[in-house]
């Protein structure tokens, strides 16, 4: 019943439909002849209808494809397209229809109807066209004009091949009148040009004409060449000189992609290059590819027309009649030429370039280039071209291998037999530094320089852990779990960029976990601060103390294993001995080469054995800077030592020895000069310490901690850290500037330490001179007693005689003068005792140079301070304030004061004559100018 | 009724679109001929034989159409 109504709706609306279609109202006809004949046509229309609804429906749902694609054929621009999309999402949003496919497909296989008359047919087209292509042929009409239809469509009526009658393959909706089409082509010919009006001539000069250029056209945009068309070389082509100029241009147009398509696919057919370059090829073929497929379609299509043309009579307008011709050619290739012309351009660039670098032009294509076309092409190339870059790329970040057989990627290994030979304890490097480098000219642009950077870091990273660390489970785990193929597609820049982040996290702080647990970094860091820097007060107290004896003989009377028995000791016998194991057993003493004069203090040295991977960080350079730092840090506290043994006897003495009236009346005020020397002395080396155990290396071991400690500290943050730790320590403790001038800091200072040991021997043989006058006191007073005793004068006049030549001051003598020789290179001349070896020439010897070891001190205590206190550096400027706290001493500057003083020595040469020596003189101006 | 109302703007609005489409087809169907046939098509008849139909029925009218301009004359009809 149902069904009823409804055939009976669809007969109603069918023929509604199908009088609306006709060109007169059927009611206002009177001729029953016209009015049968419409009648059966609405007949037939309503029964096709009827017999079509039991055939299977068409794939309907194609249909907005089929359209886009249409109108994507026929128009120039997308717009209309893009329209089409924007009206058919709209479309879909509706909820009134069931059948909007259906719908669609019947719109589309009503233009398709139309077709023919657009003309504008790309080869492209054949296919949907095909299908509609009905058996029946029409008859010719002849007689009626279609003003009404060529009126509507006037503006491109010209340009319109009209559909050949007795072509079977097209139908044409509207057959023209034949005795219109003289006209028309009289029409046509100012439009088209030249073409047609020289195409009879060219046939009579025996040129090629249009059919033939056509016939060949296939071939020669593969690069083959024809009778008219000929390639001579790479770039040029050779066209036949008779043609016509019109012609020539557009066969010079189509000469365009025939010459690119041969250079590309040469150069797709060559074998060298990298893998980069390879797949670039890859791509180019594909592309090429594609272009043979147009070629492919374009030939079928002029095959179609020739034999189209071939079978109809009217060979005059058969090119256009086909709807093939030259121009048509050259607007149907314009694409590809286009893109071949990108091709040969990229090509071109990247025959000096290399990896990256190619990836980069085509990179600048993509995100540079203002046409659309431009940069979908470049995008379509460099999925394929990156892909090895990517490969490469992923390998690298997962698991820490370069596989780069061509030296494309922009992290290169360096060779290790072309490293410079440069002294590694000169220069802050390491197999971390070394063995790869970052090539900042092949980094592609689709990465930034940060990223690289950051890339460059984790593939290393996992190559160190890998290889140097031995924990290759941990990068094979990590690279099977996090490893995911990269690619350029699908790979968004947030996407590669949010991997890279997490791959850089994880191997960094691996590494980091590695360093510090396994490799006990942060351990071994304490170590060298405490042996090599000193801070463990108690052992290198103990040390020294031990050492003391051994070192002050010569070097070459110095054994190793009495060092390290020393050693042994006093690690023994301080807190040291609780340290790790590990520690302790890489903790060495040992002599370094030095000049035979050396004495053992010269030349011990301890010794922190780093092992690998903590090279890294502490690298031999830092290992160097180390035991300098040790070396003068001994030197300091070996004349603490010496210092404090001397006030030590000093201060005893002063209870026993010395406090007897005898010595106290003769060298009351020689004790009382050397004390106040030796105290300013203690002070200054006490400042020191302080100054560079607490000041310089407790702070910037505090600024090592607080990095290192940072979150997300990378090795490359450890190890500039550590570097920047050493070169503070080395700056800051008076070692910089040693190398800079033959009066640095280092120098000074160690003239200063050495006139204080100096000045303590002076002060060692008054204690003995003492001693020495104590006894001889005692035992003249017990002979005294005992002649009393015996009954006789206490005091003869032999006494007075014989008094310089007792004993115990011969054995004085001797030392004296052994002590001189030790001190034979001293830089002031010792007055030695005579030999007479009277006592009081030998004390007048010692308080002079006493004096004068106690000038010499003075002026360089000033002129070191001078120095400090002019140094841009504000601790060292506050180590000068600190000994000088209370400004007892007047720091001057030496260089000026040279000069004064030889402008002064020049002056007084020129005055007087007789002859003073020039370095008492030099002395005593250098005393009036301290006190 | 506001929902038969709403229907009906709704069925306009789907019309319109189609229209367009059909305007940038070029398939030459006017307005009424359009509803007419998403109507038929709704009521499941196949689209393909309705293309067919139309195409053989204007295909007929042009063929003849000359003798139809010698009825025209005849009739009201003078341009």
């Amino acid at each position: 019943m149902g069904d009823q109504h409804r055939m009976s709706r669809i007969d109603t609306a069918l023929a509604q439909l199908f009088d609306s279609f006709l060109p007169v109202d059927p009611s206002t006809i009177n001729d029953k002849q016209t009015l049968r004949w419409l009648d059966g046509l609405i007949q037939d229309a309503t029964e096709t209808v009827h017999a079509g609804q039991d055939d299977a429906p068409p794939d309907v749902n194609t249909a907005q494809d089929l359209i886009k694609r249409k109108l994507l054929r026929e128009n120039a621009s997308p717009e209309k397209a893009a329209r089409f999309s924007n009206l058919y999402s709209r479309l879909l949003s509706m909820p009134v229809l069931n059948q909007k496919w259906r719908i669609l497909y019947l719109l589309h296989s009503l233009s398709e109807e139309e077709k023919p008359h657009n003309g504008l047919r790309s080869p492209l087209a054949l296919v949907d066209q095909q299908r509609l292509v009905k058996e029946k042929v029409q008859q010719q009409y002849d007689g009626h004009t279609d003003s009404e239809q060529s009126d509507q469509r006037s503006p491109r009526g010209s340009m319109e091949p009209k559909a050949l009658p007795q072509s079977p393959r097209r139908l044409p909706p509207k057959p023209l009148s034949k005795d219109l089409e003289p006209i028309r082509a009289e029409r046509d010919r100012p439009a088209e040009g030249t073409r047609q009006a020289s195409e009879p001539a060219a046939n009579a000069l025996n040129q090629p004409t249009e059919l033939d250029l056509l016939r060949d056209l296939p071939f020669n945009m593969q690069g083959l060449s024809s009778g008219s068309y000929q390639f001579v070389s790479a770039r040029a082509v050779k066209l036949p000189t008779n043609l016509p100029i019109p012609i020539l241009s557009l066969l010079n147009t189509l000469a365009e992609p025939c010459l690119l398509y041969k250079t590309l696919s040469n150069f797709v057919n060559s074998q060298d290059g990298g893998l980069v370059n390879q797949s670039l090829r890859a791509a180019i073929g594909g592309e090429l590819r594609s272009y043979l497929g147009l070629v492919a379609t374009l030939e079928g299509e002029i095959r179609r027309a020739l034999t189209a043309i071939e079978k109809g009579e009217d060979n005059k307008n058969g090119v256009r009649a086909a709807g093939v011709t030259l121009k048509r050619c050259v607007i149907w290739t314009r694409d590809a030429t286009m893109g071949l012309r990108l091709m040969a351009l990229i090509v071109e660039d990247s025959q000096q370039k290399r990896g990256g670098q190619i990836i980069t032009l085509i990179h600048s294509l993509l995100s540079s280039h203002g046409d659309p076309f431009v940069a979908g092409f470049a995008e379509r190339l460099l999925v394929h071209v990156a892909r090895p870059f990517y490969d490469m790329l992923r390998h690298w970040i997962y698991d820490g291998e370069l596989v780069d057989p061509y030296h494309e990627f922009f992290v290169a290994e360096n060779d290790p037999n072309s490293k410079a030979d440069i002294d590694p304890r000169r220069v802050a490097t390491s197999i971390w530094e070394d063995k790869y480098k970052l090539q900042a000219d092949l980094v592609p642009s689709i990465i930034s320089p940060d990223f690289a950077k950051k890339i460059f870091l984790i593939g290393k990273s996992l190559n160190f852990i890998r290889h140097n660390c031995g924990d290759s489970d941990w990068v094979i785990q990590y690279s099977q779990t996090n490893s995911k193929s990269l690619d350029y597609a699908n790979t968004s820049h947030a996407n590669l960029s949010a991997s890279i982040d997490t791959a850089y996290q994880s191997t960094m702080s691996r590494l980091t976990y590695l360093m510090s647990h396994k490799f006990l970094l942060q351990t071994h860091l304490q170590a060298l601060k405490k042996y090599l820097l000193l801070s463990q007060g108690d052992f290198i107290d103990l040390l020294v103390e031990s050492l003391a004896p051994n070192l002050d003989r010569p070097a070459h009377s110095q054994y190793r294993h009495n060092l390290t028995s020393q050693l042994e000791h006093a690690v023994r016998h301080s807190n040291a001995q609780y340290d790790d194991p590990e520690v302790l057993r890489r903790l060495d003493a040992r002599m370094i080469e030095l000049n035979r004069n050396d004495t053992g203090w010269d030349c011990f040295t301890l010794e922190y054995k780093i092992s690998p991977p903590c090279d890294v960080v502490i690298t031999q350079w830092a290992n160097t800077q180390y035991l300098k730092i040790f070396n003068v840090m001994l030197r300091v506290k070996r004349v603490e030592y010496s210092l404090n043994s001397t006030w030590r006897k000093c201060m005893t003495g002063a209870r026993g020895v010395l406090a007897s009236s005898a010595v106290d009346e003769k060298l009351r005020s020689d004790w009382k000069n050397a004390r106040c020397l030796i105290a300013e002395m203690v002070h200054f080396v006490n400042q020191l310490q302080y100054y560079i155990l607490f000041e310089v290396i407790e702070s910037s071991w505090e600024t090592l901690q607080r990095t290192i400690h940072k979150p997300d500290a990378t090795l490359d943050d450890l190890i500039e850290a550590h570097t920047k730790y050493v070169n503070t320590i080395v700056q800051k403790g008076l070692l910089a500037s040693s190398a800079e001038r033959e009066d640095g800091f280092l120098v000074q200072l160690h003239n200063m330490l050495k006139c204080m040991l100096n000045y303590r021997e002076v002060v060692e043989s008054l204690y003995s001179f003492s001693v020495a006058e104590y006894t001889k006191r005692q035992q003249f007073t017990a002979r005294i007693e005992k002649r009393t005793a015996a009954g006789k004068w206490g005091i003869t006049e032999k006494d007075f005689n014989s008094r310089a030549s007792t004993p115990a001051i011969a054995q004085r003598e001797d030392r004296y003068s052994a002590m001189s020789d030790d001190n034979a290179n001293n830089d002031s001349p010792m007055l030695l005792p005579s030999n007479t070896g009277d006592d009081t020439t030998l004390l007048i010897g010692m308080r002079k140079r006493m004096a004068e070891l106690s000038n010499d001190y003075h002026v360089r205590i000033n002129a070191f301070l001078y120095d400090l206190a002019h140094q841009p550096d504000v601790d060292l400027r506050f180590l000068g304030v600190v000994m000088n706290f209370n400004e007892s001493y007047k720091p001057t500057n030496p260089r000026r004061q040279r000069r004064r003083e030889k402008a002064k020595e020049a002056d007084r040469k020129s005055h007087d004559m007789t002859g003073v020596s020039t370095a008492h003189a030099s002395a005593k101006g250098d005393s009036s100018k301290v006190e | 009724m506001p929902s038969k109302e709403s229907k009906r703007e709704k069925a306009k609005e789907v019309v319109d679109i189609l229209e367009e489409i059909s305007i940038l087809l070029d398939t030459d169907l006017d307005r009424a001929q359009l509803s007419l046939c998403v109507s038929l098509i709704e009521n499941g008849v196949n689209p393909e034989a309705l293309a067919n139909a139309i195409k053989g029925l204007r295909r007929e009218v042009k063929s003849n159409e000359k003798a139809l301009q010698d009825i025209r004359p005849e009739s009201s009809m003078s341009d």
